[in-house]
């Protein structure tokens, strides 16, 4: 399998993705829509990175084991 | 007819189906009592019942058949466009979600008016209409697709009782009825979605020689349909780049930020943290279920071609992955009930977008024409109406959607069309103070003759294609949306730098650098955020103002609040997710710990029963 077909998706969509997320982390905490002082918010910082990680894990995995399947 | 499938057993499942749906919508009409109960519930519901109910909404009939389809052909990279909806819920959460709360938004038209102008919200509700109209006509054709098979009734008849049996409770019931019907058939959904994937796994451990369903699944499909995403940019009808930018970004933010009928949804929850509780879970667990829920009877029909040549037939037509996998592996009646989960989504997804449909209607057409003179009974009644003319012209518009070649190029059609303007108008209004009223307008009007010129001469694409190959006669798929996007944004960046921008107090509330004002616009005065307990109480009648509760001193020290702070009043019973609960005011106290005095009306609407206690808990 070529690298269009397993890391590259991977790649840009993280890469891409993570840029759109990151711009929306920056423009909550400047606003102060997202009080990272407040516990409540303080919580949900946590839950939005969790969110990332946790479907860049999966999609991860699942190359590595699609890979080492070839 | 030919090739009618199914048998008489199934044909009983299907209707006993449609008929148990239709009483359980009817019966929660009595819970729309105003326009507000009507649209948006009456804003009381526990977080969990927004996040089944938003399932069933995000599940339409179409995703059965289309997953299946691009799963049977490509494996798991199907589950893509269920998986890449994560990068916009920071803004979603604690940007949008607030705001359409907090300023207590009819609708998504309403939100352009305020922030931009009557003309802007005109056109928005233009397109918002023919979006989602033309969303359910293929709803209908979709189910009615299937169903004309199992039935042999001719395909438009099948279309119209498909709207009759619809219309029934969503007619009397209003967004309560939406949401309540929606929480069982998401759990129909996804059990039968499961369920499918249970029996395709059994058939495979059965008539394979590996050990276990999952092992012959994995083993039965090849390397490159287990990859999790497509391939870059190769075909061109289905590849990661193009699936991206239509579906990860246009898709995700339409879906999130403009689809009125999951923002009536959030709107119904009791709060706006219920609101995050209910997407963010959504997103994190109950779409990966959902991806495997649409797309496993197409990994199933692949693995089953792959490992016993010749028990699917080899010419299987794409479009009939869903219906010939789930015929060929589950038995009589077992067949009937996951076509029923066809109708559920079908159901489910078409009530939400009638309801928001008569919804901007009303917002968006009669108020603002009238001058908003009608009654709120009259107005009611005229939603209802409202919705019954909605799914007469879904229906008259069937015909042309099945005029196109497939029913996923009629959906693309839709999405590439009269997603994007709205989309940049929409993100660019919240985000960027800067973003002019005549930019919007621009953003709506050239954007969109320059997205026409894109589909007609497909070399403007292709500086944005990724390499992605032209297809002779037929243009660029998936990635036309970015060049879409681009040619929006462009659009309205430009005209903003050359026209005068909106005074600032035109725009209170209304962008994400406010939301920390949010809570005190929605109260009206300071917000009292000292954490407090909730507390058990019983009620007892008083003749009090409309909005008036009154709890005794020592229970509102419990709950630290003071006169003139918001409180929600709910059945103490969990189960009932807030169905039976309504929003209120501190008023002066009384003595009389463990007792909430509250008014008839407040009694009737939140259709509290004698004895029985309330849960208490301080807003802010």
């Amino acid at each position: 399998m070529t690298f269009s077909q397993t890391w590259l998706p991977f790649l840009y969509l993280y890469g891409v993705g993570g840029i759109a997320f990151l711009f929306g982390l920056f423009i909550i905490l400047k606003s102060n829509a997202l009080r990272h002082n407040y516990q409540k918010h303080k919580s949900w910082l946590w839950v939005l990175f969790y969110g990332y990680l946790f479907y860049a894990a999966i999609h991860a995995i699942l190359i590595i084991l699609a890979v080492g399947s070839a | 007819m030919e090739n009618i499938v199914g048998t008489n057993l199934d044909r009983v499942v299907i209707l006993m189906y449609f008929t148990i749906v239709m009483g359980f919508g009817a019966y929660f009409g009595k819970y729309s009592r105003t326009t507000s109960d009507y649209f948006f519930g009456g804003r009381r519901f526990a977080w969990w019942l927004i996040t089944i109910s938003i399932v069933a909404t995000g599940i339409g009939s179409h995703s059965f058949v289309k997953y299946s389809t691009k799963a049977y052909q490509y494996g798991f990279s199907s589950t893509m466009t269920y998986m890449n909806d994560w990068f916009f819920m920071p803004l979603f959460l604690f940007g949008w979600l607030p705001i359409i709360y907090y300023m207590k938004l009819g609708s998504i038209p309403e939100y352009f008016e305020k922030r931009f102008n009557r003309k802007a919200r005109y056109i928005a509700t233009f397109m918002i209409l023919m979006y989602m109209i033309g969303y359910i006509a293929i709803q209908f054709l979709t189910l009615a697709t299937a169903l004309y098979k199992i039935y042999g009734i001719p395909l438009m008849l099948t279309v119209i009782l498909i709207a009759i049996a619809t219309t029934v409770y969503m007619h009397f019931g209003g967004q309560t009825s939406v949401i309540f019907t929606d929480l069982i058939q998401g759990f129909i959904l996804i059990f039968a979605g499961l369920l499918l994937f249970t029996l395709g796994l059994n058939f495979l451990s059965a008539n394979t020689a590996y050990g276990s369903g999952f092992e012959a699944l994995w083993n039965s499909l090849s390397p490159s349909e287990k990859l999790p995403l497509a391939n870059f940019n190769d075909p061109p009808d289905f590849n990661f780049v193009g699936i991206f930018w239509q579906d990860g970004v246009a898709g995700s933010i339409g879906f999130l930020f403009l689809n009125q009928g999951l923002i009536m949804r959030f709107m119904a929850a009791k709060s706006v943290n219920e609101g995050r509780k209910a997407a963010a879970f959504n997103v994190l667990f109950i779409l990966p279920i959902s991806a495997i829920v649409v797309s496993n009877a197409g990994w199933i029909g692949k693995a089953i071609s792959n490992a016993i040549p010749g028990a699917l037939p080899a010419d299987i037509a794409p479009n009939e992955v869903f219906v010939s996998v789930a015929n060929f592996i589950a038995a009589p009646g077992v067949f009937g009930f996951v076509i029923a989960a066809l109708c559920a989504a079908l159901m489910s997804t078409s009530d939400t977008l009638v309801n928001a449909s008569s919804s901007v209607i009303i917002n968006d057409i009669y108020r603002p024409l009238t001058k908003n003179k009608g009654s709120d009974k009259e107005q009611l009644e005229l939603a209802r109406w409202a919705s019954v003319l909605v799914k007469v012209i879904a229906v008259i518009l069937v015909p042309f959607f099945n005029s196109f070649d497939s029913i996923y190029e009629a959906h693309g059609w839709f999405h590439s069309t009269f997603t994007p303007p709205l989309v940049v108008g929409v993100f660019m209004g919240i985000f960027w103070k800067r973003f002019t009223s005549s930019a919007v307008i621009a953003t709506f009007l050239i954007g969109a003759f320059l997205m026409i010129l894109g589909q007609i001469y497909p070399a403007f694409i292709s500086p944005f294609s990724h390499g992605i190959e032209l297809r002779p006669g037929r243009g660029y798929s998936y990635i036309g949306a970015l060049y879409n996007i681009f040619v929006c944004a462009g659009v309205g960046i430009i005209v903003t730098f050359f026209t005068k921008q909106s005074r600032d107090k035109n725009l209170n509330g209304l962008t994400v650098f406010d939301v920390h004002k949010l809570k005190m616009i929605f109260k009206g005065s300071e917000v009292n955020e000292i954490k407090g307990e909730t507390v058990l109480v019983n009620w007892e009648l008083y003749n009090g103002d409309a909005n008036i509760v009154r709890f005794s001193k020592n229970d509102m020290g419990s709950m630290n609040a003071k006169k003139g702070d918001l409180v929600y009043l709910e059945d103490s019973r969990w189960w009932l997710g807030g169905l039976k609960s309504i929003h209120g005011t501190f008023g002066e106290p009384h003595d009389k710990d463990g007792i909430v005095q509250i008014n008839i009306d407040q009694r009737d609407s939140g259709q509290f029963l004698e004895k029985l206690t309330l849960k208490a808990e301080k807003e802010m």
